[in-house]
């Protein structure tokens, strides 16, 4: 038997067979526990278009403690910095054990679909966006076609 | 991509879920389950805000965060109930879902001739979530631990009664010195007064009257000791089926530590922080297994106790492996060597003093070689 827990199977055989529209993960070969993940952009968001990749990573204390997640794809958001590090509560002191992967990557996507200026961790984009939403919008755009499709 | 033939994947036995249309069904199914571990409750709790939890799960919860963790109320251990209604349904659901199972089949099967084909893998795979025979084993080789705990419980009450007797008469006590000995207001353990604060602060752990010193025994024997059923006192000795009182970890000393372990025949050996994760793992099944009216017998917590940590250092191992084949990358040794200079240079400063101190005792004193041996 492999040393992973069973939740952490059941998690997984449940995100490939059956996964949320728009967002795939599969861990890798040799690690169960590091996952590749892919989201696509919500639509009606600068985002549209766009797939987008990140790597998720189980800790030896998950469920009790959050996934690690982090954007590879370079992505124009308030809440997302140049390290593709993720400001998001889920993901720090809001985590529960009763949240699971999958919960967490559709939060990650409806992150896309209304960025948070106002709880920045990007601060020049987070100022650009407060600023001027027009041109932030479009830069997320043109960023969204430059690396994401 | 396909990853259902995953070889990772390939322990994975569940229970045929039902089908799309009987939603009632999966809505039962899945309302038995734990939000922590996704799986049938296993001794099911309750907290104060009324969430139920597998016991272990939330006593593993409540360890890192004190949350509910479906409503983020503030939870404590203190609020765990056992839910003995909730494991009878669950108990009874799992018995009776093979059979629901089969009558929510749709009919396309009756119409083919060989029915039993069709009926037979999912029974079987449903026996093993059922695990009917492993629980009632388990619960009849225990020495009816419910019947003891239960009896044990009154017994705290029953404390409970004296002590609020003993405050009352507190007036007409006559003074004692620090080196007299009283008992402990919690356990009544007979204990010199002046140690009885920390006594107390540290959980009410036995007097050690014949605690044999720190010995560190090798695992290995150890754990031998712990199959073969003899304890590592030497004798088999029957645990008291009676809640563990969590010690407060950051003032216990590792002989604290290893004296609760001692007393459960579990290993002593490891540096604090192995021998603190052990005891707090052990708190967790041992304790959750009081919430449960299908308990397992002691050797079964102390084997689950002993995959854990074989699976923590597996983990932890594959770990290493991954870091050796980054190694054998190109450029991960370079990459290695600059992560790790200041280990590297405080290693080798250490190698440059160790040797020099020898010299110098070796030039001062050639008559004393074996005494600065470093292993």
């Amino acid at each position: 038997m492999s040393g992973l827990p069973k939740r952490i199977l059941k998690e997984t055989e449940r995100l490939m067979s059956d996964s949320p529209p728009g967002i795939s993960a599969a861990p890798k070969d040799d690690n169960l526990r590091h996952f590749d993940v892919t989201v696509a952009g919500p639509e009606s968001s600068p985002y549209e278009g766009g797939i987008f990749k990140l790597e998720l990573f189980l800790p030896e204390e998950y469920p009790m403690n959050p996934p690690k997640v982090r954007f590879l794809t370079k992505i124009y958001h308030p809440n997302i910095d140049k390290l593709g590090r993720i400001c998001l509560d889920i993901l720090k002191d809001k985590w529960s054990p009763a949240l699971q992967i999958r919960t967490v990557l559709l939060s990650i996507q409806a992150l896309l679909g209304a960025p948070n200026p106002d709880d920045p961790l990007a601060n020049d984009v987070a100022q650009n966006w407060k600023e001027n939403q027009s041109a932030a919008i479009e830069q997320a755009r043109e960023w969204t076609r430059q690396y994401a499709q | 991509m396909d990853m259902s033939n995953h070889p990772l994947l390939a322990s994975m036995d569940e229970p045929p879920p039902f089908p799309a249309n009987y939603t009632q069904l999966r809505r039962l199914d899945r309302s038995v389950v734990c939000q922590i571990c996704k799986e049938p409750f296993q001794a099911p709790v309750s907290i104060a805000c009324g969430h139920s939890f597998c016991s272990s799960c939330i006593r593993s919860s409540l360890d890192v965060l004190k949350k509910c963790p479906s409503c983020n109320e503030p939870a404590s251990e203190g609020s765990i109930r056992r839910n003995r209604a909730l494991e009878e349904i669950t108990d009874a659901w799992e018995e009776s879902r093979p059979i629901i199972h089969e009558l929510a089949q749709p009919p396309i099967v009756r119409k083919r001739p060989a029915p039993e084909s069709s009926s037979k893998p999912s029974s079987s795979s449903n026996t093993k979530r059922l695990k009917p025979s492993s629980r009632e084993a388990s619960g009849s080789r225990s020495q009816s631990p419910t019947k003891s705990r239960t009896s044990n419980e009154d017994h705290v009450q029953l404390r409970q009664e004296e002590l609020l007797d003993d405050e009352e008469e507190e007036d007409d006590i006559q003074e004692l010195t620090e080196n007299d000995e009283a008992p402990c207001p919690i356990c009544q353990a007979t204990l010199p007064i002046s140690s009885i604060p920390m006594h107390i602060e540290k959980g009410c752990p036995p007097p050690k009257a014949k605690m044999n010193g720190a010995k560190k025994g090798n695992q290995k024997a150890d754990w031998r000791k712990v199959f073969s059923g003899q304890g590592t006192t030497g004798k088999a000795k029957d645990v008291e089926m009676k809640r563990i009182i969590k010690p407060n970890y950051s003032i216990a000393s590792p002989a604290d530590l290893r004296a609760i372990l001692s007393e459960y025949s579990l290993p002593t050996t490891g540096d604090k922080a192995a021998l603190t994760s052990r005891v707090q793992e052990w708190i967790i099944l041992f304790n959750s297994n009081l919430d449960t009216s299908h308990p397992s017998s002691i050797s079964a917590l102390r084997a689950k106790l002993s995959d854990l940590e074989a699976s923590k250092r597996r983990d932890k191992e594959k770990g290493k492996d991954e870091m050796i084949a980054q190694l054998g990358q190109k450029g991960g040794l370079q990459k290695y060597a600059k992560d790790k200079r200041s280990e590297f240079d405080r290693l080798r400063q250490e190698i440059i003093e160790r040797d020099k101190r020898r010299k110098d005792e070796e030039e001062g004193k050639g008559g004393r070689e074996n005494a600065i041996e470093v292993e």
